[in-house]
């Protein structure tokens, strides 16, 4: 017991040791929090294009200039995704640090935020693309033959619904990217694997740091996975039949 | 009599299936003009080509003189004025009955939306659904639904509407609240065309009542005539199956 709390003293509360996890933490966080709106906002996009252009494929009677661009834009896509899912992340975020943001004012955090943002995305795209997949054509349908566009069908109708099909993975998504960001250290940003990494060094003691800095994941995601759960229910409200 | 969807040549094939064969006919102001005949007759092909949720491979139509085959013409535009209601109802499930109602008019007809929700109202109030306007569609019966599919079309002010099997999703004592409003739309002279397996709605409400077959007009007359007269070989044996 004794023993215990000495290297919890050792390693938290003397020199402000425990400073490090809480400003690791900020870091894990904010860069996880802002690379899954980065992810989500360029996934639905990629996701869009897709679907486009999967619904526009073989429709002789619509613009010619409209399907070569949405022909080229799926091809991008296409592309970026094979790029993206086949290589690890950490390989792209150090091309991000390295090679492209070679200024040294550019900010650790920023990039690993761009860094993880566009590796999300790209799953985030087909988790999108399934989902709106998954709605009944008959609402494309009813949405066009009201006289709403293309786009506004998709803006009121379709992406609000899909939204709702695949809200669990993307929570599922954010809580894969709290543990993702651990390898951030490699670009010179201090989040909380670093952190407590950091601790380590300084105390020779390898055992506490990195059974807390485990245990304050675990605990995260576990706080995550809960509220998702009770999202889960209250989106389900309205499709109970009376 | 003046017309207001022109119908010439029109094809439709998928693949090497040719669904719809040539067709040509005029659909006037005021017509009610209902689709019979065995299924995979083309029926639904046909009235899905007339706002083009099926694109046409052959042949073109009109509406109010413009050609909406033409792949220059704005469809937003042209689909505005023609209503549709589907077999399956289609209601947007995320939005309340109002909101279903009231979207397309504000977005489209760029109404504000107290106009908008004045105007669902009246029209929920005149097919007895107004205590519903708060509630989302899964709470509904199908009969229900259907109605407020109707007045969700009506909303946009249409000048024609089409329906496609609008009963036929319904279980059997939920059909007549439907057929109702259909017939109160029919008094009103609201320019209809209905693809339907209800001959008895056909023979009361109906002008114009087209026997689609293998893909073209097999036969067509008046209601009176269609049901006791037919002088189609294959109409015959059709209805004295169904009838």
């Amino acid at each position: 017991m004794e023993k215990i709390s000495k290297a919890l003293h050792l390693n938290l509360i003397k020199d402000n040791r425990y400073m490090y996890l809480v400003d690791g933490l900020k870091n894990t966080m904010v860069i996880t929090l802002f690379a899954t709106i980065l992810g989500i906002v360029l996934g639905l996009v990629i996701a869009l294009v897709r679907t486009t252009y999967d619904n526009t494929n073989g429709l002789k009677n619509s613009n010619v200039l409209f399907r070569s661009l949405i022909k080229l834009a799926n091809g991008i896509c296409q592309v970026y995704i094979t790029l993206i899912r086949g290589t690890p992340v950490v390989i792209q975020l150090m091309i991000l640090f390295f090679c492209i943001f070679t200024s040294r004012d550019a900010s650790g955090v920023l990039i690993a935020i761009i860094g993880f943002g566009l590796n999300s995305s790209a799953y985030v795209a087909e988790i999108f693309r399934s989902g709106l997949m998954s709605i009944d054509q008959g609402q494309m349908e009813a949405g066009r033959s009201l006289g709403l566009s293309y786009l506004d069908t998709m803006r009121f109708i379709i992406v609000p619904q899909a939204f709702k099909v695949v809200l669990p993975s993307l929570c599922n998504e954010f809580i894969v990217l709290i543990k993702e960001t651990s390898v951030a250290g490699y670009v010179a940003v201090q989040d909380l694997t670093k952190g407590g990494d950091i601790i380590r060094s300084r105390t020779y003691d390898a055992w506490t740091p990195l059974l807390i800095v485990a245990g304050i994941y675990l605990l995260l995601t576990c706080i995550f996975s809960a509220i998702v759960k009770r999202l889960e229910i209250n989106l389900r409200k309205n499709e109970r039949t009376a | 009599m003046e017309k207001l969807l022109e119908i010439k040549n029109l094809s439709k094939s998928f693949g090497d299936h040719l669904v719809l064969d040539n067709i040509t006919t005029d659909i006037n102001k005021g017509d009610v003009l209902c689709l019979v005949g065995p299924s995979g007759g083309g029926k639904s092909t046909f009235l899905r080509s007339l706002n083009l949720l099926e694109v046409p491979t052959g042949g073109s139509i009109f509406f109010d003189g413009v050609e909406i085959t033409n792949p220059k013409t704005n469809i937003d535009e042209v689909r505005k004025k023609i209503g549709m209601v589907f077999q399956h109802f289609n209601l947007f499930p995320h939005l309340t009955i109002l909101e279903n109602m009231t979207l397309s008019p504000i977005n489209v007809l760029k109404l504000s939306k107290s106009e908008a929700e004045e105007k669902a109202k009246v029209l929920l109030t005149r097919v007895g659904l107004i205590e519903k306007m708060d509630t989302y569609p899964n709470m509904l019966s199908g009969g229900q639904k259907q109605r407020v599919a109707i007045v969700r079309s009506l909303m946009m002010n249409p000048e024609v509407m089409l329906f496609d099997e609008p009963t036929s999703a319904l279980d059997p004592e939920m059909v007549g609240e439907v057929l109702d409003v259909m017939k109160e739309l029919a008094k009103e002279k609201m320019t209809m065309v209905v693809v339907t397996h209800e001959m008895g709605f056909a023979r009361e409400v109906a002008n114009r009542v087209a026997f689609l077959d293998q893909g073209q007009f097999a036969y067509e007359n008046s209601p009176d005539k269609f049901f006791k007269e037919p002088e189609n070989e294959r109409l015959r044996s059709f209805l004295s199956k169904v009838l």
